[in-house]
């Protein structure tokens, strides 16, 4: 199915994605569309790794054991960091990272 | 040009587009739902890539649980459509996020730029540039895959970890997020009171903490002057 | 060929004859190979909406009979023609739209619940050599389809912006989410027997023809079949479990706003998702289209059918369960039950293998199929009567609690009228 696309096709389109989740995490005023961001940057990682498999390695599974790891930490990362901003929401009924500095000295 | 170079270019252009639309957009109920069309985009990668286990685990895990965890705590947090659109800092966000894809894309890809005489990029990885000389798919990579992951000699023992990850990352998130009921709500209601008269004794000049009662009193009105309003 | 290896095979032959025909006008290449790919894409997708139509009439028959009453008759011979008249009904209908919808998110909904309803067909085999695809992660893709139904119910409750509507997505979602937990891990049995997540390779093994030999996984794996079918009833959200459009307390759920051929998409999504749990059951349990004598597809139809008719049934004689009966009942009695299940069954299979080549070089007993069946659902069923021993017995004690709770209650009552008529 990669006839005729070079690998460094996928190689930019994923530093794109990437680039596009850290100007969310960098710019974003709410906690929930910061870890949009975050998620954004962790599936162009994903890319990259499925990718580098296929065109360098395809016989050898590192590189997609890796990309299943980071599906798992995705998700623990997405179900954690939600948790937390309820918990925060409901203490300081506000989301915005700049409003979260009770831990400030 | 090849069904599969039109193809990447179609899920590209899906991909990025919404991913752009999920930093911008306002209105957060949007953006979560643009996050979901940017993951199936990516999906369509992994069916490019003869990835079909990870474009369904890519489905199953970010389409059917992670973006539904997003779109419920922006449900939850009751902030849609007064989010704005980014912070104070945003512009300079936006300039340092295009220099760092500038320069990932002068490393990979390639294109060059002459400054001041020297040439910067313009990588040329052999094995990367040539779309046509790529090794053979492999067949069944989804067994080799599983046997891999539960070999102790490969990657038995991440694996586990990866388990423990999740169990934890699971009992964690519901003790976070579990609403406190009965003593333990007045309990740790006491705590936050006794914390506030500490801050106010040690810190009497600086401005008071917003308290939640009051601004819960406030929205309380607001909703009853809306119904009135209404009736 | 024989005239029965022609009956037999009809599906097929006719797919390759139309297939030769394309490919003669259009030439061998990738155009021909994209014809093709979407003529079948649209011939299963006509199906579903054929199958749709029928669907509604033998369920509003079967389910009027269970009820004591006629059912549809009146358009029509027996009332066949009520389906079309239903469709007619849709199509005229105004198409209304909340004013403070959001109108994209709204309007999008009924049609990414259709298309995921739809997606699944495009791997199950419907006879030998007839199946849209033959992926090797069948049942995985399957899974993972269904799941994508989540979002778009939640775009429909949002949309409409009603409160009704938010309040059935909402618990559409967590009734969703929770099911598939024990609908995937009942699925691991059968793929863990089969030893492959092909639908095709796991029909294969439950023939008699082609390396299988000829025992369907219900008899194998009878607990997973059991809440494979409980919580594919409730993924698709009928009757015990339509928490999700319950009429008596939120109206219709998250589908009250809509009207005319949206609310058809989403009627039509409901009982594509109900025929695809059948048709799955069928393929991972009773053997697909395995069978002697009558032509595959023939068997495929007849097991749907019954499948189908057992759906019907429990739509019509039981009542609807409680929110949070609901959730208990999973994650506190299925979902513990199926990692035990999950655990025993790779058990057992590992110490008594059926195959004898498979046991010398793996470890473990060499027993024929039939004695390996034979253990493993004497353990399923085992394991089946001991978790409900378990939960009678924490029933009762709970029962004896509150009964203690209420003698208490009532001797102080006593001993307050003692104190009252005291004074």
């Amino acid at each position: 199915m990669i006839n005729g696309i070079p690998l460094y096709w996928y190689l930019i389109v994923s530093a794109a994605l990437f680039c596009i989740g850290l100007y969310g995490v960098m710019a974003r005023k709410n906690v929930i569309a910061v870890i949009m961001g975050v998620e954004l940057m962790l599936n162009a990682v994903n890319i990259n790794l499925i990718a580098f498999w296929r065109y360098i390695t395809p016989t050898s599974i590192s590189g997609i054991t890796f990309a299943a790891f980071i599906f798992v930490v995705a998700a623990a990362e997405a179900a954690v960091g939600l948790a937390l901003i309820i918990s925060i929401y409901r203490n300081t009924r506000s989301v915005d990272p700049e409003k979260i500095d009770s831990m400030k000295l | 040009m090849t069904l599969q170079q039109i193809l990447f270019i179609v899920i590209s252009l899906v991909v990025l587009g919404s991913a752009v639309l999920v930093v911008t957009t306002r209105n957060l109920f949007h953006a979560a739902l643009f996050l979901v069309v940017s993951f199936f985009g990516v999906a369509g990668f992994y069916v490019l890539l003869d990835a079909g286990f990870f474009a369904a685990a890519q489905v199953l895990v970010y389409i059917g649980a992670i973006s539904i965890l997003f779109i419920f705590a922006v449900m939850l947090t009751r902030d849609v459509i007064t989010a704005q659109r980014g912070n104070s800092q945003w512009q300079a966000a936006a300039i340092v996020a295009g220099v760092i894809f500038l320069i990932m894309a002068l490393l990979l890809g390639p294109f060059s730029v002459t400054i001041r005489g020297r040439e910067f990029g313009n990588a040329n990885w052999p094995f990367a540039m040539d779309g046509n000389a790529i090794k053979a798919a492999p067949g069944n990579f989804v067994g080799i895959l599983g046997t891999g992951l539960v070999d102790l000699n490969q990657y038995g023992v991440p694996f586990l970890l990866a388990a423990v990850l999740l169990l934890v990352a699971m009992v964690g998130a519901i003790w976070v997020a579990r609403e406190l009921r009965g003593r333990e709500a007045e309990r740790a209601a006491a705590e936050t009171a006794v914390d506030d008269a500490d801050m106010d004794a040690n810190q009497p000049v600086q401005e008071p903490l917003p308290l939640i009662e009051t601004e819960t009193h406030e929205a309380h009105d607001s909703r009853n002057a809306a119904a009135t309003e209404k009736h | 060929m024989t005239v029965f290896e022609v009956i037999n095979n009809i599906l097929k032959i006719v797919g390759d004859a139309v297939a030769a025909f394309i490919i003669s006008i259009l030439g061998a290449g990738g155009l021909a190979d994209f014809v093709i790919m979407l003529l079948a894409a649209l011939i299963i997708c006509s199906i579903c909406a054929v199958a749709f139509m029928g669907l509604t009439y033998a369920e509003r028959k079967i389910v009027a009979r269970i009820q004591d009453r006629i059912g549809p008759n009146q358009a029509g011979p027996y009332g066949l023609l009520q389906p079309i008249a239903d469709g007619i009904k849709m199509f005229t209908k105004e198409d209304t739209t909340p004013a403070e919808a959001d109108r994209w998110v709204y309007n999008l909904a009924p049609l990414v619940i259709a298309v995921f309803a739809l997606l699944t067909y495009a791997v199950i085999p419907f006879a030998p050599g007839v199946v849209g695809t033959n992926l090797n992660i069948g049942v995985f893709y399957v899974i993972a389809v269904g799941s994508g139904s989540t979002v778009a119910i939640l775009m429909a409750g949002w949309g409409s912006n009603n409160k009704y509507s938010l309040l059935g997505a909402f618990r559409t979602v967590a009734q969703l989410v929770g099911y598939e937990v024990p609908m995937l891990l009942n699925v691991l049995p059968v793929v863990m027997l089969a030893g492959s997540m092909s639908l095709v390779d796991i029909v294969e093994r439950q023939t008699l023809s082609n390396g299988g030999n000829g025992i369907p996984f219900i008899l194998m794996a009878p607990l997973s079949a059991l809440i494979f079918l409980i919580s594919g009833i409730a993924e698709t959200g009928r009757s015990p479990f339509d928490l999700l459009e319950a009429e008596s307390e939120i109206v219709a759920g998250f589908h009250v706003e809509y009207s005319g051929m949206k609310f058809a998409l989403f009627f039509l999504g409901e009982y594509v998702n109900a025929l695809a749990v059948s048709i799955m059951f069928t393929v991972l349990f009773l053997g697909g289209y395995a069978g002697p004598i009558l032509p595959p597809y023939v068997w495929l139809l007849l097991k749907v059918a019954a499948v189908f008719t057992l759906l019907m049934w429990l739509r019509g004689t039981l009542p609807r369960v409680r929110v949070d009966q609901l959730m208990s009942f999973n994650w506190k009695f299925l979902v513990p039950m199926s990692i035990v299940n999950v655990i025993l069954v790779m058990v057992i299979g590992k110490v008594f293998v059926a195959d004898a080549v498979l046991a010398q070089s793996n470890g473990g007993i060499a027993v024929p199929p039939i004695v390996q069946a034979l253990i493993l659902f004497t353990s399923s069923i085992a394991l089946l009567l001991a978790s409900l021993l378990l939960v009678a017995r924490q029933a009762r004690q709970l029962r004896l609690v509150e009964a203690e709770d209420i003698e208490k209650r009532v001797a102080q009552n006593k001993v307050a009228a003692a104190k009252v008529v005291a004074q």
